[in-house]
Formats: structure tokens, C-alpha cells, sequence
């Protein structure tokens, strides 16, 4: 499902949409059915034969366990980052290469309000997430607005400007040196025989609950209405008497303070540098992509299969990078489906 | 609009991996007013290329104030003697950390009339700039970049002053074997994470082969992508399941808090965790931002030797001027500076040339704790360039290791 596509009560999916939406089911098309039934039994032998395979290389059922909680958990992060990655092309067609800066940014905002006003990290949520939505709708306001319908790529190079600003702004006041977050009483929580750091699990938590707000706010509010409406046919919305360039800035905000919710949540995870974002950068426009475009339930399905396969593929390919699995995974994905996994075909 | 997607993609994913740290040129900055009012070759100019920018600005920013204090020093005890008194100059040169930005800046320097290079940090880098100054024969030294390749190529105005990583790995192997020993506790089986650049292979490499020789067994061999890696705990499970009693370590800083914080989360039983050049463990950051985590931590590096009267001296004046603790990598600039500055003294001639000559029969007292004096062999390295063992104790990064530059006796084993 895309944001546009939500728009669309029950119109029933187009003959080669694997995925269907819940209304579907309740009609219950006999040939869909059996097709959703027999991908799942596919995605449930894939699964089954990459926890073997995992297993044959490692030799040990605590890696392999390990591994799997462990890219569950950084999944759903890189889902929460993609999250506001998606929504802002889903509805502005922006491929905003801001994102990561924009969460190195919270992460300084983090780091600031808990080294200099003795703020709990989590309680720092509740200023970074105002203060990053503000932030982008001023600069959606007052730099993107202009390049609102040219090409891709006058926003494409705009967006890469703010990060390269951000960046080195963030270089220039706090400097190169790395900074961290601690979180007060972290420690190891076993969890299925693996373990992972109570801060970890909060963060997926986290993201979690944001992606079940997100989602809440744009199917049950009228906000969320009017954005999916900009999103089908932002010539219709305006028709109907949708302010439709507030939309815009509302929709970047709420993208932005997406970035700004994950940033302060991955605080205590990372050495914090004005570099940090990029870290993310890569990975989340892959996630976008796979989960397919401006989806938000598909970039945290597609987070977390990232994750698990950036682990998985650590233990497959020793000696290589990570990010060799993820591509593998990713091409071959769109290989089956270009749309992504939740994106509807074009 | 989904093809222009993917073409906007393809276009902006290799600008984004090249690392977006893009500014302008630092060094283009004050080296024109010199020429008013200054006798002719008054000044001697030496250019300085580190990454000011992207993400080892910290470092490379380090390194460039250590150059500059060190011509600053130079020059307030009365500049080069030989030469009439002549006074140092630095160009200040922002390589971004590319290869090809190193390459360009370092052609940009020469022209300018640097009549020697220092820098530069990555070793890719290092490796463009080093064909640059054979080229055009102006002599660089190296202050950080381990590679072993570099000086490989049979350059002739190529000299490194830090160890190289197969020193770095033999001696961190034989530093760790003779704690070991002493505390009556040998090593049987080590477990290696590194990072897979040149960096951590070369000395993964060179570790290998020394640990077999003294009899320690090696086993697994893991190894990851430093830019890209968020999380070190299946790795360090793995490490657990081995079996293995001590955990080698050869990284950068991020990563290495991350490999600190998965041995705290998964607790592997271990005598003890040792970096060989890794650049998180003997860094004074390093104990604040892992707590009682990385209590106990070993790193086989080379390092500024604290207890030299000298090198106190100077890590206060840096603390005062930058406001921060001075890392080994800024005293390795400010040697190469030193050595530099005493071979024109030597040579009394300010020409490239004759400064490569000078170089290679330079003998300078170091700041970083290695052997004896910095002298180059034929290959351009430091004779005595060598590791020391340092280990965080009590909140704070001690040298332990050999006795002789010893802050405090080494705790084996260090359950970490």
C-alpha cells in the first residue's frame, strides 16, 4: 500500500497486486487467495533455508540466534529512519538527501540537551521531535517550496546543499571529535538465548510505536486525509479546497521530525559526529525502495529484512561487507518486484 | 517518474558513498602576504595535507595543529640557523579525506613552493600523494598512514615517521605474549576483529604470523566494514562461542566503542581485550564513552611518550591553545615537522633535493615513544618506530608496557 494507494477504499487490486489489503481479504478473491498463500509458504522455505544455511556456516545455533535478534533490532531503526525517507516522496516526490543530516542533527540536539541541561535521553524526545518538525517546515517554507514540481533533479541537488550545510555547520560548532549519549541503567537483557542492550530493544520499541502512529495519523485523521489526497492528485486536493502547499510543508515536517524521533532514539547507540547520518543515509534509500515508495508499513517491513540480512550475510560471506548481502537481497527483490515489496505497480 | 528515480539514484548514491564532506580548499588562505616587505627566501614553506574535513576531521585536524605548533616552535627559537634565521611557513591543505582531493591539493602545494609535504592520514590517500611528490621530487613525510604498501614502490622522497602496520602487528603479538607470560597467564587462542580495509588486514596479517610463531593459536578471523557497521554483537557471540581467551582488536574509533560495548553486552569469557593499533582503545575519549565497559582494555599503538618532560610540555601548550587533549597522531605531525625543520638545518639549502638528502641522514630525538631516535633506513622507514602497550586503568589511558616507558604496571588478566 503507498500513501495514494490508501486513498482508494476497497477499489480492489489490480490483477498482478500480490499484496492485499485487508478489505480484499474480507471479499476474499479465491485466485488471490491461493497466490498469497503459496508466497508465503516461498517466503517461509526462504526463511528456513537461510536460518540453515546460517547455521552451516557458523556452526553455532547461539550465532545464529544472535544474529537474527540483533538485525530485528537494528532493522526496525533503519525502518524508523526510512519511515520519514518515504512519506516525504510518497507525497512531495522528493528523494530528500537531507534525511541523515537531518538526524545527525538530532543527535547534536540530543547530545546538547543532555549534556548541558541534564534532560534523560528518552525525555529528549519530546523537544527534538517539535523542534526537527519545525526546523523542516521552515526549510521546506523557505528552500524547497520553489523547486516544488520542477525536475527531480533541482530538489535532488538542493537537498544534497542542506546536508552538506548541516554537516559542516555541525563540524564547525561542536567539531570533529566524536561525542556519545549514555543512557542511565543500560544493560544486557536475554532474549531467546541472544542478547541485546535494553537501549536497543527501546529503540525498536520506539520505532515501532512511531510507525503505528504514523500510520494511525494518516488513516484517522483529517490531516492524514488531506495528505493522502496531495498525494493521489494534488490538482484534485487543491479543487476540493486542500491548502496544498501547507500539505507540503506539513508532510516534510512531519518527515524531518520522523528523522528527529529516530535520531534522538539511536542517540545512545552511536558515536555521534556530524557524519553520523550518512551512516543511515545508504542503507534507508534502499529500504525505501525495497519496501517500495512512499509506503510507510513497507519501509519497516523492508528495515527489518535489511537487518537481518545485512547479520545473515555477515555470517554467509565472512570477509566481505555487509552491505554485499543487502545489494544481493535488493536487486533481487526488484528483480521479482520492481514496484518493492508493498508498492503497487505503475 | 519511477525512471527517473533510479537514475536519480544511480547519479547520487557514489556522491553520497564518496562521503559529501565537500568545502572549500582550507589551505587557500594566507600565503600571498608574505611576499610584501619580506627579504626574498626568507620564508620556507611546508605543505600540511590531512582531512580538515568529512569523517576524520577530528584527527585531521589534530594533525594540522600539530604541524602548526610545532613551525610556531621552530620559528620562536629563531627559525633555521643555516639559513640565516629563516623562518617556517605552513600551508594548511584539506584533503577530505579522498585520494584524488590529496592528489590535486598536493600539486596545488608544490606550485605554491612547498618545499617538503607532511600528512596525511588515510593511506589511500597517502599512496596518491607519495607518486605526486616522487614526481615532482619534493620530499614527504609521512606522519600517519600504516600501510605497508606505500613505501614498497621504491620511492626515493617518500619517509614515514609512525610504525608501519607490519611493525604494528609483529611487536603488538610479542607485547601481549610477554604480559602475558610475566603475569603467569599465557595466551592460547586469540580471536581477531578487524576492519577489512588495508588498515586491519595488514595487521591482522603481520599479528598471524608472529602469535604462531610464539605458539598462540588463531581462531576465528573476523573481520567488518567500518563505515557501514551499527552493531558488533553477533560478531562478538561468535568470539564466544570460540572459546578463545583473548580478543584482538584493529579498528577506528566508532567502531572499536561498538566492539567495547558488544563484549559488555554479550560477556565472552576473556582474559583480557587488546587493540593492535586500534584507534578507539588508547584514546582519552575512549574510557568516558564506554565506562566501566572498556575498564582494563589493552592497545598495542604507537603513542606520544608522556613521560618525557618535553612532550608534557607540549600537550599543555595544545590543551590550551585548542582547548582539547593532544592524540598521538598531532605529535606525529609535529616530529614530521621537527624532522624536516632539522634537516634544512642540516643541509643549509632550502631546495627539495637537497632537503630529501637531509631527511634521509636526519637523527631526532622523538615525542612518540619508540626505540631511539627517528632515522630512516633505505626504504624510508622509521628505524625505530615501534608500538608500546598502553591500558585503561581506572578511567584513564596508562602507558604499561615496556617497562622503561611505563606509567603503570600492566593488570593481566583484565576480564573485561
Amino acid at each position: 500500500m503507498t500513501i495514494s494507494q490508501l486513498s482508494r477504499p476497497s477499489s480492489g487490486a489490480s490483477p498482478d497486486d500480490g499484496m492485499t489489503d485487508q478489505e480484499d481479504k474480507a471479499s476474499s478473491h479465491r485466485p488471490n487467495f491461493r497466490r498469497n498463500v503459496r508466497r508465503g509458504a516461498i517466503v517461509l522455505i526462504l526463511i528456513v533455508v537461510a536460518l540453515a544455511l546460517a547455521y552451516v556456516r557458523s556452526g553455532s545455533v547461539a550465532v545464529v540466534t544472535q544474529a537474527v535478534v540483533t538485525g530485528i533490532l537494528t532493522g526496525g531503526v533503519y525502518g524508523l529512519v526510512a519511515m520519514g525517507l518515504t512519506l516525504i516522496f510518497g507525497v512531495l516526490d522528493i528523494v530528500n538527501f537531507a534525511h541523515g543530516a537531518f538526524l545527525a542533527l538530532a543527535l547534536f540536539v540530543t547530545f546538547w540537551l543532555v549534556n548541558s541541561m541534564g534532560i534523560h535521553p528518552y525525555l529528549a524526545l519530546a523537544i527534538s521531535i517539535p523542534v526537527m518538525f519545525g526546523i523542516g517546515f521552515v526549510v521546506q517554507r523557505g528552500v524547497l517550496a520553489g523547486a516544488m514540481g520542477k525536475p527531480l533533479e533541482n530538489q535532488l541537488l538542493i537537498t544534497l546543499g542542506i546536508s552538506l550545510v548541516i554537516e559542516n555547520t555541525l563540524l564547525l560548532v561542536f567539531g570533529g571529535n566524536p561525542r556519545s549519549v549514555p543512557l542511565p541503567h543500560d544493560h544486557a537483557l536475554p532474549i531467546f538465548g541472544a542478547v541485546a542492550d535494553l537501549s536497543r530493544v527501546l529503540a525498536f520499541v520506539g520505532a515501532l510505536l512511531l510507525a503505528g502512529a504514523l500510520y494511525l495519523l494518516l488513516q484517522r485523521t483529517r490531516l492524514g486525509t488531506a495528505i493522502r489526497a496531495v498525494a493521489t492528485n494534488d490538482v484534485g486536493a487543491q479543487l476540493v479546497g486542500i491548502d496544498t502547499r501547507l500539505i507540503y510543508a506539513v508532510t516534510f515536517a512531519i518527515g524531518t521530525a520522523c528523522a528527529g524521533a529516530a535520531g534522538t532514539l539511536v542517540a545512545p547507540l552511536v558515536t555521534i559526529e556530524p557524519t553520523t547520518g550518512a551512516l543511515f543515509n545508504i542503507i534507508a534509500f534502499v529500504v525505501v525502495v525495497l519496501g517500495g515508495m512512499g509506503n510507510v508499513i513497507g519501509a519497516l517491513v523492508g528495515g527489518l529484512i535489511i537487518g537481518v540480512t545485512e547479520q545473515l550475510g555477515g555470517l554467509y560471506l565472512p570477509g566481505q561487507s555487509p552491505l554485499l548481502s543487502v545489494f544481493i537481497v535488493f536487486v533481487l527483490v526488484l528483480f521479482l518486484r520492481p514496484q518493492g515489496l508493498f508498492g503497487r505497480s505503475a | 517518474m519511477r525512471k527517473s528515480w533510479l537514475a536519480a539514484m544511480a547519479c547520487a548514491v557514489p556522491m553520497v558513498l564518496s562521503g559529501c564532506g565537500g568545502s572549500a580548499p582550507a589551505g587557500a588562505v594566507g600565503t600571498v602576504g608574505g611576499a610584501a616587505g619580506a627579504k626574498a627566501g626568507a620564508t620556507i614553506k611546508i605543505g600540511s595535507l590531512h582531512p580538515l574535513s568529512g569523517s576524520s576531521a577530528a584527527d585531521g585536524q589534530q594533525m594540522d595543529n600539530g604541524a602548526k605548533l610545532a613551525v610556531e616552535a621552530v620559528n620562536k627559537a629563531g627559525g633555521i640557523k643555516s639559513l640565516k634565521g629563516a623562518k617556517l611557513e605552513l600551508l594548511s591543505s584539506d584533503t577530505q579525506g579522498k585520494p584524488e582531493v590529496g592528489q590535486s591539493e598536493a600539486q596545488r602545494l608544490i606550485q605554491a613552493g612547498a618545499v617538503a609535504l607532511v600528512g596525511t592520514y588515510q593511506s589511500a590517500v597517502t599512496t596518491n600523494v607519495s607518486s605526486v611528490a616522487e614526481r615532482n621530487k619534493v620530499p614527504l613525510v609521512i606522519d600517519v598512514s600504516s600501510a605497508d604498501s606505500i613505501l614498497k614502490q621504491g620511492y626515493k622522497y617518500t619517509f614515514r615517521v609512525q610504525p608501519s602496520s607490519t611493525v604494528l602487528g609483529t611487536e603488538g603479538a610479542q607485547d601481549l605474549s610477554d604480559v602475558a607470560k610475566a603475569a603467569g597467564s599465557p595466551v592460547k587462542k586469540v580471536a581477531i576483529l578487524h576492519e577489512q580495509g588495508p588498515f586491519g588486514s595488514g595487521i591482522r596479517d603481520a599479528f598471524e604470523a608472529k602469535a604462531k610463531s610464539l605458539g598462540i593459536a588463531i581462531g576465528p578471523d573476523i573481520s567488518y566494514d567500518a563505515a557501514t557497521v551499527s552493531d558488533l554483537t553477533t560478531q562478538i557471540t561468535a568470539v564466544k562461542a570460540s572459546g578463545a581467551d583473548v580478543l584482538v582488536v584493529s579498528g577506528y574509533y566508532r567502531d572499536g566503542v561498538l566492539a567495547a560495548k558488544a563484549v559488555n553486552t554479550v560477556k565472552p569469557a576473556l582474559k583480557a581485550v587488546v587493540g593492535v593499533a586500534d584507534g578507539a582503545f588508547d584514546q582519552s575519549q575512549f574510557p568516558k564513552d564506554t565506562g566501566k565497559a572498556g575498564e582494563g582494555y589493552f592497545d598495542a599503538n604507537y603513542h606520544a611518550d608522556m613521560t618525557k618532560p618535553a612532550m608534557q610540555d607540549l600537550a599543555k601548550v595544545y590543551q590550551q591553545r585548542y582547548g582539547e587533549q593532544i592524540r598521538s597522531g598531532a605529535v606525529l605531525a609535529y616530529d614530521s615537522v621537527r624532522v624536516i625543520a632539522a634537516a634544512l638545518e642540516q643541509a643549509g639549502d632550502s631546495s627539495p633535493v637537497k632537503v630529501r638528502d637531509a631527511i634521509a641522514k636526519v637523527s631526532l630525538e622523538s615525542l612518540i615513544a619508540q626505540k631511539g631516535p627517528i632515522t630512516f633506513g633505505d626504504t624510508g622507514e622509521n628505524n625505530n618506530a615501534a608500538p608500546i602497550l598502553m591500558q585503561v586503568q581506572s578511567g584513564a589511558v596508562k602507558q604499561v608496557f615496556p617497562a622503561n616507558k611505563a606509567e603503570s604496571k600492566p593488570m593481566f588478566p583484565a576480564t573485561p
